[in-house]
């Protein structure tokens, strides 16, 4: 993954680990596993975990600890109903954000 | 005089409490795999130049580490797969969780933020006595 990108998903990736909990609940692994599919080949299981971690105390997700067949129980995080709030803004921004660029690289002001 | 037992429960809670979840979380890195175990041990040496905003967060952020690295062993998961190519950007976002600031205090950052905002002619008055 490009310097670039890596800098850019960093003020997204918040948004897009929400929106992949919308649908489902889901383990940290699993978030990261989704992620490198979609073509985010370099992203670190650690990176989604203090992510995972930081969205946990700001209230966003509900976190349940489901038993495991081999190793520790796994921590499940489901979006909650502040989260979805979040998660509505975020797109507004995104939104806001993408029309803005598109204008600019069209060439208009 | 003796301390009451709310107080005691409360010192103790404040000595005995974080250090035997210091002890234990030990105890889990020794039975990690010893690659595990050795990245988990610099991550933690890293981790140590960081302020934390207190007793408990800074014992829940190395639980939360045990955490991961455990199921990470258990996945089978590469290191460089955990921490990914930049170890200190991985550590810097995962304390930023559990700490005020690295090796400038939180007081110190709250003072720039301070004496900026006086050097700017705003009033400083309520951010004056946190410090």
């Amino acid at each position: 993954m490009g310097k670039q990108l890596t800098e850019m998903l960093k003020g997204t990736l918040e948004g897009i680990v929400l929106a992949t909990l919308s649908d489902r609940a889901a383990y940290g692994y699993e978030i990261t596993a989704w992620l490198r599919e979609q073509g985010f080949s370099d992203i670190a299981e650690g990176t989604i975990y203090a992510l995972l971690v930081r969205i946990e105390q700001r209230g966003l997700v509900d976190v349940e600890k489901v038993p495991s067949e081999k190793g520790p129980p796994r921590k499940v995080y489901s979006l909650n109903v502040q989260g979805q709030a979040y998660l509505e803004e975020f797109w507004k921004t995104w939104s806001f954000l993408s029309e803005r660029l598109d204008q600019l690289r069209k060439g208009g002001r | 005089m003796t301390m009451s037992d709310a107080e005691k429960g409360g010192f103790l809670a404040k000595v005995i409490g974080p250090k035997r979840r210091w002890r234990e979380y030990q105890a889990r890195v020794r039975r990690l795999p010893p690659n595990q175990r050795t990245a988990v041990e610099a991550i933690e040496r890293y981790l140590m130049h960081f302020v934390p905003t207190d007793g408990d967060s800074s014992a829940s952020m190395f639980e939360d580490l045990a955490d991961l690295f455990e199921q990470a062993a258990a996945d089978g998961t590469p290191i460089r797969g955990i921490v990914g190519d930049d170890p200190v950007e991985f550590a810097e976002a995962f304390v930023k969780n559990y700490s005020d600031g690295g090796y400038a205090p939180a007081r110190e950052r709250k003072r720039l933020i301070a004496d900026i905002a006086r050097s700017a002619g705003e009033d400083t008055a309520e951010d004056d006595k946190t410090l």
